[in-house]
């Protein structure tokens, strides 16, 4: 049992608890940690201890760290250009911020259940906009909704959920197609796979919808101005956008919380031999899990479609890469997480490139990422889990 | 050093480009003039080829001077200009399916195998100056004309303070290990950087600026150039960004130019990398003041994109500058009714030589070619030299002393290839779409004005 100690399946015992005893694994790292400190000289044997409690103190405050950091930059920019800059920076911020915690959601979901990083979600995210232009076209929804306010409200209620139920399906046939039989198999086998479903849907794109942005004529359908404050004018697109963001968040936690299949899905994701056993149909959970995951990026897409007007046959890998970061940002597996780290992951992107100049917002992003999984892989709001990504 | 030998060889070509130059376009007449020379005689098979992008996302483009260049073949096939010689034309297409557009790698494949034949003279190419990086080394190795009908950067023939950016980072030295075989019909972007720079300070009366350009070595260099031209002429840079093709949203920079005080937003880069999408977010962001971009902002892709928005005529007002615009030219009148003749039966819009600015630069291109080569043939007693690399190198020379008028007006070449025939042409957008406003020039001392002619 002894040797077996440092093998990554069971944690280490704390480095200061001597209560094991004899032959206790603590004796054995101690043992073989000796000739190293030997080596060292007279300074790293100064420095090495702050540098483990500077390391210690940011891991255990990352999320005051962090938050700290970006309130810094909020009031540079309020030093830059004053209440104008940096009223307009916060709401470009939260309206990027929305789309992408929805999308995050997506990659969090299905990694939470079945440890798989699903690359292919940020592609069913730009499926889900052409399905929804096409709907759109069949039903004459633009004129529908550009005539009157009861007219758009219609057209939405036609156009979300019959796009998200196809990207919904997208995702449940992706599912049973590319990842059900790997389920078992080595991680990097559905990795790879996830990869190539991603390039198949994206040259699928490209085939029939061409190389250049394709206007979606959904800009007009919500148009003017909210309100003004000072020089910020909030248009009702902005409050559309992180409305129906958080609206549907907040259903998603409902539904997960409340419902019989969020507590299948919350048991599947625990344990998932267990939940077998205890009559759950783990297939059907799963099938579940991806078709949520996918009808929220097909949310998401229809309001972007809204909001900018134009989709691309690779938007989705992009924009899926940093709605990844925002998923891993709240901690992958957590849901709150996700819509939290997608608001936070805006505010990086946007007051960042404010200040630093936009060629540097995307580096900040992913600079952020490697901070957290050096010293808070677990996310914001991760929770302890058996195995992380 | 060479001076001498060029000129001595100059008398002969310019004296028979002399009776060709009269001609202009219209070549049917050319070939009496040339016939007397003493080139019926000739034997043997001469080929001139383009290698342009024709598939992908440049098909709104390459095809265009693609079937310029083989109209000005047809027609001096028809004329007989290489009197008794054959006269064949090859077509190379360096877009690849992967690129999706225009490939460096297959351009550079493309004049490989073109030099490897021996009866090629030369090849009007390629489009897109990164793919003339790629080709310019294979043609100078092997002596082979390169005629360029559209490239604008500048690193390409001279050194300038903006080849050595990081960025950019192009050794123009390296790209001739050879002779200097690379010709342009088109000034390059320090021309285009200080006509854009004019207008936004003098014709738009934008005395603050906010640049974005698209971290491409073409987009990027404009930019650069702009603000230097800019700045010299008193306009502040009021702030920049520099932003990869994949960004989708510009919302971060406008609300910056807008607090800034900008009077204008100048682009520098292609519409296929955002420049539609920054006039779009403008629309959003309540920002009413002008854009200007080169000749990358140029086309249908800006208007749609910048139409696609909240504003849906927001592209209306929109400025660029890109190749002169020579539809107005009187010397153009005879090759756009020749295209249109030449190509009714082709489906539109191809049939319509008008709807791509820089195809009469093709035709004008392959011409130019053609004409040396007819000289250098005059000059050798109407038969082709006994060696193909000595042919080459006649053609290059002769290219070099060309002073032809064509379609764009008077075509020579100063010592690094690139043509007198400077200036730029300012668009703006009215009723959806890209209309010739002033063509501007730059004289040697640096000063901008509308030409006239």
């Amino acid at each position: 049992m002894t040797i077996q100690s440092g093998t990554p399946e069971a944690p280490l015992a704390p480095l200061g608890d001597t209560s094991s005893g004899v032959g206790s694994p603590m004796l054995v790292d101690q043992r073989s940690l000796a000739p190293r400190r030997d080596q060292s000289n007279e300074l790293v044997r100064s420095v090495g201890p702050v540098v483990r409690v500077a390391y210690g103190w940011i891991s255990k405050h990352f999320a005051a760290v962090l938050l700290g950091m970006i309130l810094v930059a909020i009031i540079a920019t309020f030093k830059q250009g004053g209440l104008d800059l940096m009223g307009q920076q916060l709401r470009n911020a939260l309206v990027l911020g929305a789309i992408y915690a929805l999308v995050a959601i997506g990659y969090t979901m299905v990694y939470g259940i079945i440890e798989l990083i699903n690359f292919a979600h940020g592609d069913v995210f730009a499926a889900a906009g052409f399905y929804a232009v096409f709907i759109a076209s069949t039903f004459h929804l633009d004129s529908l909704a550009t005539g009157s306010f009861g007219g758009l409200i219609l057209a939405l209620i036609i156009v979300f959920p019959l796009s998200m139920l196809g990207a919904g399906i997208t995702g449940v046939v992706i599912e049973f197609v590319a990842y059900r039989r790997l389920r078992d198999s080595p991680r990097l086998a559905p990795l790879i796979t996830a990869i190539g479903v991603s390039f198949l849907i994206e040259g699928i794109m490209l085939v029939i919808e061409g190389p250049d942005n394709v206007a979606t004529n959904q800009a007009d359908w919500i148009t003017g101005t909210a309100f003004t404050i000072g020089g910020v004018s909030v248009a009702w697109t902005d409050i559309f956008v992180v409305g129906m963001a958080l609206f549907l968040m907040f259903a998603l936690g409902e539904f997960v919380r409340r419902t019989r299949l969020g507590k299948a899905m919350r048991s599947t994701a625990q344990d998932r031999t267990a939940a077998l056993l205890c009559g759950i149909n783990i297939n059907r959970t799963i099938s579940a899990t991806f078709f949520i995951g996918s009808a929220l990026a097909a949310a998401a897409a229809v309001i972007y479609s809204i909001n900018y007007g134009d989709l691309k046959w690779n938007l989705g890998f992009h924009l899926g890469i940093i709605a990844f970061t925002a998923a891993v940002l709240g901690g992958i597996g957590n849901i709150v997480g996700a819509g939290v780290g997608g608001f936070i992951i805006g505010l990086i992107y946007v007051f960042g490139g404010s200040i630093f100049g936009g060629e540097w917002s995307e580096s900040l992003i992913f600079a952020v990422l490697v901070l957290i999984l050096t010293f808070r892989p677990v996310g914001l709001f991760g929770v302890e889990v058996t195995t992380r990504a | 050093m060479v001076k001498p030998t060029k000129r001595a060889l100059s008398f002969a070509s310019i004296a028979a480009l002399g009776v060709l130059a009269a001609c202009g376009t219209s070549s049917t007449t050319t070939s009496s003039s040339a016939g007397a020379t003493g080139i019926a005689g000739c034997k043997g098979t001469i080929t001139v080829a383009t290698d342009l992008p024709l598939t992908g996302g440049d098909v709104t483009d390459g095809p265009y001077v693609q079937m310029a260049a083989e109209l000005a073949v047809t027609q001096a096939q028809q004329a007989k200009l290489l009197g008794g010689c054959t006269l064949k034309y090859i077509s190379k297409n360096d877009s690849t399916v992967l690129a999706n557009g225009h490939s460096p790698a297959q351009g550079a494949a493309n004049i490989t195998a073109l030099a490897s034949d021996a009866t090629v003279m030369g090849v009007v190419g390629p489009f897109n100056s990164s793919v003339a990086l790629a080709e310019i080394p294979v043609a100078s190795m092997d002596h082979l004309a390169l005629i360029s009908p559209s490239n604008t950067n500048p690193c390409l023939t001279v050194v300038v303070a903006v080849c050595s950016d990081p960025s950019i980072k192009i050794d123009t030295a390296s790209l001739y290990p050879g002779p200097h075989t690379y010709f342009r019909v088109i000034a390059s972007d320090v021309q285009q950087g200080e006509i854009d720079a004019y207008v936004v300070s003098s014709v738009l009366n934008a005395k603050t600026v906010y640049v974005i350009d698209d971290q491409q070595a073409y987009g990027r260099g404009l930019a650069l150039l702009f603000t230097k031209y800019y700045t010299a002429d008193g306009g502040k840079v009021v702030g920049d960004a520099s932003l990869p093709s994949t960004t989708t949203t510009y919302t971060t920079q406008i609300s910056l130019a807008q607090t800034e005080g900008a009077k204008a937003i100048f682009f520098g880069g292609t519409s296929g990398d955002g420049c539609g999408l920054v006039r779009r977010d403008m629309g959003a962001g309540g920002l009413n003041i002008p854009i200007m971009g080169g000749d990358g902002c140029q086309d249908t892709k800006f208007i749609s994109d910048a139409n696609s928005g909240a504003v849906k005529n927001e592209a209306e007002g929109s400025y660029a500058t890109s190749a002169p615009d020579v539809t107005k030219l009187s010397s153009s009148a005879t090759f756009y009714s020749d295209y249109a003749a030449a190509y009714s039966s082709v489906a539109a819009p191809y049939n319509n030589a008008t709807n791509e600015p820089y195809t009469p630069y093709g035709y004008d291109a392959m011409n130019i070619l053609l004409q040396a080569i007819h000289s250098v043939l005059v000059s050798n007693g109407g038969q082709p030299p006994s060696s193909s690399m000595t042919f080459r190198d006649d053609v290059v020379a002769a290219l070099h002393t060309t002073n032809y008028s064509g379609a764009t007006g008077q075509q020579s070449f100063d010592a690094n290839g690139d043509t007198t025939n400077t200036g730029f042409t300012l668009y703006k957008v009215e009723s959806g779409a890209w209309v010739g406003i002033n063509t501007y020039a730059v004289d040697t001392s640096g000063n901008v004005s509308v030409k006239t002619s």
